[in-house]
């Protein structure tokens, strides 16, 4: 029989399965569909803050103001100095004359209030960026450890200690996600396998008979494995469903939250591929939950 | 009765062909008990041999050990001691791999004919082509030529509740020959049949010999073995009190 009817073969037998029980079968769909809901919606959120990390990392840089009264000379020598450091990419100077307009840029209307002063209070600086791949709190912080202290610089700032907060917090979503995703994964495993021992049991007259006619150990399982991997994979279906409602229909309504945690970001939804990928990862749950099942019942 | 003919046949053997040169017999047991408590047997020192194309009845009363004695010879049962060759093969030593090649040479019908309630008759049928990789088309041939052999290829597409019990059992020889198995075994296949369709069902059964296949029937029915005059083994207590040669075909 070619690979493709006997898979078919399974598959229909699979099906047979799950309509001979459909109850025990919609709960094992609804379980593993909770829980990827779950897993998913911090996959969303921790997909989305490191987006905004992400983002606010390719304005990440140094900002490293210069005392008054150093010669061109000596800033133009800090200057090659700040390029030495590892990790920088650029080093541009400001000089107090372009420092004041970017000020007058900046304020617009306000730029009135510069009008009574007598002299540029604004100091010169050197804006340091960093390469890509050091665009994290880390780079900074060797950035800023390395020229702090440094004779002609009067002062230094980062976004560090934002990007340490917000790193941290991210890591702490995630950590929250996989535990709880690997204690929900774990009881939905129990879940699934039970449905298949179930069905085992319900089908012991077909299994006998098949094993009767000569039907190897693999020919008995693979409708089993494959009827869990279709509960898994609509459970997945059903996840990625529901997650996307919830997307379009739930979160606008958390506006403020959600500027709160992604600034001005828009939230983004996974992609095609990653929603392929939790129906995989619900297939996947089914697959080794009826793997287990029947590797119990082959012992009992 | 030669209503069988192979019209799907694969050449194997013709009938009545005796085995071939230096084959030995089809089935082989040498000293073999089975105990499932210990101190209780349900066969003690069985030692029998079982030729190709041999029609043998295992008779004997409920307990006798006529069921242990077919489930030893389809591996469905381990001996406690002795040796068991079926077909070549020493059953006792067979690892779980190698079993199911053996029983798709061996055909089993039982009293409860085991088919599947769910199932159409066609699809009863086909399970022994489907776990050998037959594909489809021929297995939806062979599986409607026996029936046609059978008489129920009407009732192809009807489950196996709507039928009648000859006709179930009917369905469970088709199952069991259909694969053209080299051992065709039944347990009480008349069990729960009236007289006339045991008669049926038996003259089926003593058919598939008649083209080659070894048939064993355990039946406690003394009529049906006195009716067909075949080699009759008789166990009593788990011992083979008796092993009757046949007198010549009575069919």
């Amino acid at each position: 029989m070619p690979l493709a009817s006997r898979l078919g073969c399974f598959v229909r037998s699979a099906v047979r399965g799950i309509a001979a029980s459909p109850v025990t079968s919609a709960v094992a769909v609804a379980t593993i569909a909770i829980t990827l809901v779950l897993v998913g919606a911090f996959a969303l959120l921790v997909s989305n803050m490191e987006a905004l990390l992400d983002e606010f990392g390719d304005a990440l840089h140094v900002t490293a103001f210069l005392e008054e009264g150093l010669t061109d000379a000596a800033r133009r020598e800090l200057a090659n100095v700040a390029g030495t450091v590892e990790g920088v990419e650029s080093v541009r100077l400001v000089d107090k004359q372009e420092a004041l307009e970017r000020f007058r840029r900046g304020v617009g209307r306000g730029a009135a209030l510069l009008e009574g002063l007598s002299e540029n209070p604004l100091p010169a600086s050197l804006e340091i960026t960093l390469h890509p791949a050091r665009r994290s709190a880390a780079g900074l912080d060797v950035v800023v450890h390395s020229l702090s202290g440094l004779p002609g610089i009067a002062d230094l700032a980062s976004g560090q200690d934002w990007v340490e907060g917000y790193l941290r917090a991210v890591a702490l979503i995630r950590g929250i996600g996989v535990g709880l995703g690997a204690i929900l994964a774990l009881a939905t495993l129990l879940i699934v396998a039970n449905t298949i021992r179930l069905a085992v049991l319900s089908r012991r007259d077909e299994i006998e008979i098949l094993s009767l006619v000569g039907a190897s150990r693999a020919f008995v399982n693979a409708p089993f494995l494959i009827e869990g991997v279709l509960q898994g994979a609509a459970g997945g279906a059903l996840a990625a469903l529901l997650l996307f409602l919830m997307f379009r229909l739930v979160l606008p309504g958390f506006e403020f939250g959600l500027e709160l945690v992604l600034g001005g970001l828009a939230p983004r939804f996974f992609s095609p591929l990653e929603t392929l990928g939790l129906v995989a990862a619900g297939a996947g749950l089914g697959l080794v939950g009826s793997g287990a099942a029947l590797a119990a019942e082959s012992r009992a | 009765m030669s209503r069988l003919a192979r019209p799907w046949g694969r050449g194997r053997r013709a009938a009545g062909e005796p085995a071939a040169a230096g084959a030995e017999g089809a089935v082989r047991l040498y000293h073999v008990s089975k105990s499932y408590l210990a101190g209780s047997f349900a066969l003690r020192d069985v030692s029998l041999e079982f030729a190709r194309s041999e029609f043998v009845f295992l008779t004997g009363p409920s307990g006798a050990g006529k069921t242990t004695l077919l489930k030893l010879i389809f591996a469905a049962e381990r001996p406690s001691e002795g040796q068991i060759i079926v077909l070549g093969r020493n059953t006792p030593r067979l690892g779980a791999v190698a079993i199911p090649p053996l029983r798709r040479r061996i055909g089993v019908v039982f009293q409860d004919f085991k088919l599947l309630a769910r199932r159409t008759v066609e699809e009863n049928v086909s399970l022994a082509l489907d776990v050998v990789g037959t594909p489809r088309r021929e297995a939806r041939a062979r599986v409607f030529a026996i029936l046609k052999q059978l008489g129920l290829q009407h009732r192809r597409h009807h489950h196996p509740l709507s039928l009648s019990g000859g006709e179930q059992q009917r369905v469970a020889i088709a199952r069991a020959l259909v694969n053209e198995p080299d051992i065709l075994l039944a347990d009480e296949p008349t069990g729960n049949l009236d007289p006339d369709l045991t008669l049926e069902i038996m003259d089926l059964i003593a058919s598939t010999a008649t083209r080659g296949t070894t048939v064993i029937v355990a039946t406690h029915e003394l009529s049906i073995v006195e009716r067909y005059g075949k080699r009759a083994v008789r166990l009593e207590g788990g011992r083979v009190v008796e092993d009757r040669p046949g007198r010549g075909a009575a069919l």
